[in-house]
């Protein structure tokens, strides 16, 4: 058991030092990823070629030059467009129960293989 | 034109049929000696037989070109080529339903031919059910999507059918996605008639067992099929869009997952009787769901090609008639399950099994959840949001770390006894190499968030935790084996894949060059060729790597008149390192070419490893048989 935990232990260390992301190319790609091509049918503006997405990417990509971070990119334009242009739901008072339920329902089930099979008695 | 009235009539008789066997049934419980009885399978096998009349005829339809029919007028085409001619069939709404039609009636009648060995009066229950679905089915089709409604007078050209369904993965993708989805209601007959009559127990898991095996391999195959589809046609080089429709499609085969895991325990240990009806039935209504949200249009989704919101509120209704019997059934018999409370050790299978279904049921959850929660937002409070990849990422790998280490240790446990782990070093030597492994990965490659560290460390261990269970020497389950190293293998390509793929955007001109990494990309030269149903467009690229050695590619834009569309074909180098994708696009009003080249390491793996899954269900189908 003590080696596992140290070995959980040195895992943890190792992939907290990780490196800075720096490359400008992957950042934009992730940007477009998760923003909704509002005129096409549940694409991403990184899968869609319409007019829309790609005068999208060049505002993004001007957005990056500008210096502007990612959150401040994702906030620009969901005050643009609303938040139905962001793929990455955010979490606020309308959306809470979209983020915890599944918590909520992974903790009930817990608790209810806990007291249906006595795994805590036992021990 | 005759054709379209012997298919309204076969469906018509269909319907007569089905009521005479729902009764039969019926009637047969309580009069055990009825005359109707000994001829169930014949009946059964006529109700088959014309649904197929039916759909041949249609199929027949669409071959001919009659667009008498209002179903092909509106999804076919007299230059199309015969091969989608045929499989336009199922490539529309009524179409399709006629498809899932014919699989449910084939499910009955095998299913009655093949269970001789369980109680009759369960059977008798079990069929009583499947009319009822199939019923409700049968109306559905007559009234609201008949395939067989009369134009007249006669066009002369029908609309043709939407060019990225023309290509033959798309072809058979639904037949076997539908064989998945269909077969799971003898599951969820079975279950309720077992439930009637107190029969859930260990019996009857080995029984349903193999219809277990056989729903989950279609499906597994169906999904694997529709994501490659994907990949190539859609697809900018991904494979899995987080897309309502694919969502929707994996609940089912989650929750079938969870029931092959569950089954196992019902049959070994005599535990979880009720947990495995009510996944039965929540499996079977998932289907039904992914049905209604598909077909209403309700979801905003790339594969949504046809949709009619009448539709969606009849199986509505129905999906809630279904889920309403079903949840009154469960109530009602309730005290008929037998009651046994055996305990549980924390070091057994069983419990590790119940650990998985907590699990994939939390997958599940997360997808179910991730996918109707915008609709449920915008019909209260009319806001819009869209829930995407970023969430389902962020909510499923922190728990998928738990579980792939249950996965590996999970099959190495023996049934019921607290046991001790007979070979622990060598699972801590794996564990050790996993992560050795992984640093090396980390150095090679430094701008790896932390979760995905963690995950790329437990997917190698399951990976050679399974190896080493390959060369066990005493009892082998091959069935799990392969499946649980398929799905290492599936969970370490994606991994790979979206750590190490790397890829170039630019406009080009014929004659243009630019540079990626150590290659030379260059256009050189751009082809029109005419094809039967559309125009084409090849542009040839030559890419040079450092050591000269040259490669072509030729990806495609098709023009295709019937519906006016413009697709792109990627041009896809494939080997067993890496997938090279390149794709052009149009740019309008300009005279250059939108380009996309992207390599995508161990992307023929992932094919492999789901075909790697599915051969464990495989496996386990003949392995029953040979019994």
């Amino acid at each position: 058991m003590k080696i596992k935990i140290i070995l959980l232990v040195i895992l943890v260390l190792i992939s907290f030092s990780k490196g800075s992301f720096s490359n400008e190319l992957k950042l934009e790609n992730k940007i477009n990823k998760n923003l909704r091509c509002l005129i096409c049918q549940g694409q991403s503006i990184y899968d869609s070629q319409s007019d829309f997405a790609e005068s999208m990417k060049l505002v993004v990509k001007q957005k990056i030059k500008a210096g502007m971070s990612e959150e401040d990119i994702y906030s620009f334009f969901k005050i643009q467009y609303g938040e139905w242009i962001l793929y990455d739901p955010q979490f606020n008072i309308k959306n809470f129960a979209l983020w915890l339920l599944p918590i909520v329902i992974f903790l009930a089930g817990g608790i209810i293989i806990i007291v249906k099979f006595g795994v805590l008695k036992k021990r | 034109m005759i054709l379209n009235y012997i298919g309204n009539f076969a469906l018509f008789f269909c319907l007569i049929l089905s009521s005479i066997i729902f009764f039969t049934s019926i009637s047969s419980l309580n009069n055990k000696n009825s005359f109707f009885k000994r001829n169930l399978n014949e009946l059964l096998f006529f109700k088959f037989f014309f649904t197929f009349l039916s759909f041949f005829s249609l199929v027949i339809l669409f071959i001919n070109s009659e667009f008498s029919n209002e179903t092909v007028l509106n999804n076919s085409h007299i230059s199309k080529p015969l091969f989608y001619k045929i499989s336009g069939t199922w490539g529309n709404h009524e179409g399709s339903l006629l498809l899932w039609l014919l699989i449910l009636t084939f499910c009955a009648f095998f299913y009655f031919l093949k269970s001789k060995n369980r109680p009759l009066d369960e059977r008798l229950l079990t069929v009583m059910f499947q009319e009822l679905i199939i019923i409700g089915f049968l109306f559905f089709l007559l009234k609201a999507s008949n395939p067989f409604n009369i134009i007249f007078p006669v066009p002369n050209e029908g609309m043709g059918l939407n060019p990225i369904l023309q290509d033959p993965l798309l072809a058979i993708h639904p037949p076997i996605l539908y064989l998945g989805y269909v077969s799971t209601s003898i599951v969820f007959s079975s279950s309720l008639a077992g439930l009637m009559r107190g029969n859930i127990n260990n019996f009857w898991a080995k029984h349903i067992k193999s219809w277990v095996y056989i729903s989950w391999t279609f499906l597994t195959l169906g999904i694997l099929l529709g994501s490659i589809w994907a990949y190539y046609e859609l697809g900018w080089g991904g494979f899995w869009f987080w897309d309502p429709v694919e969502n929707i499609s994996l609940m089912p085969w989650l929750s079938l997952t969870a029931l092959l895991h569950c089954i196992l325990v019902l049959e070994k240990r005599s535990i979880l009787h009720s947990w495995t009806v009510i996944l039965s039935i929540i499996t079977f209504t998932l289907g039904i769901c992914g049905t209604f949200l598909v077909r209403s249009g309700i979801l905003n989704s790339i594969h949504t090609f046809a949709n009619d919101p009448e539709r969606g509120l009849y199986i509505l209704f129905f999906l809630f008639f279904l889920i309403f019997l079903s949840i009154l059934i469960y109530f009602i018999y309730e005290d008929k399950f037998e009651t046994n409370n055996k305990n549980l050790n924390f070091y057994s299978k069983d419990f590790s099994i119940i650990l998985n279904n907590w699990f994939v049921m939390y997958f599940l959850s997360v997808i179910l959840i991730g996918t109707i929660y915008p609709i449920f937002l915008e019909v209260l409070s009319n806001e819009k949001i869209s829930v995407g990849p970023p969430f389902f990422n962020k909510l499923i790998i922190p728990f998928l770390i738990p579980f792939l280490i249950f996965m590996s240790i999970g099959p190495n446990l023996k049934w019921i006894k607290n046991n001790k782990l007979s070979n622990k070093l060598n699972l801590i030597f794996i564990f050790i190499l996993s992560i050795v492994i992984t640093i090396f990965v980390y150095r090679f490659y430094s701008s790896v968030a932390l979760n995905i560290t963690i995950l790329l460390a437990v997917s190698f261990y399951l990976f050679f935790v399974t190896i080493k269970d390959f060369a066990k020497k005493n009892y082998k389950n091959y069935s799990q084996m392969f499946s649980h190293f398929g799905f290492s293998l599936l969970v370490l390509s994606i991994l790979m894949n979206s750590i190490f793929s790397n890829e170039v955007t630019s406009n080009m001109q014929v004659g243009d060059e630019i540079k990626f990494l150590d290659k030379n990309i260059k256009l050189q030269r751009l082809e029109n060729t005419k094809e039967a149903n559309f125009l084409k467009l090849i542009a040839h690229f030559k890419i040079e790597d450092k050591d000269k050695i040259e490669l072509l590619f030729k990806p495609e834009i098709r023009i295709y008149d019937k519906p006016e569309t413009i697709t792109s074909e990627a041009a896809i180098k494939t080997d067993i390192f890496r997938d090279r994708f390149l794709v052009i696009n149009l740019v309008k009003e300009n005279d250059y070419l939108n380009v996309r080249y992207q390599e995508k390491p161990f992307m023929i793996w992932i094919w492999i490893s789901a075909i790697f899954i599915s051969l464990g269900g495989i496996i386990n189908i003949f392995k029953k048989n040979e019994k």
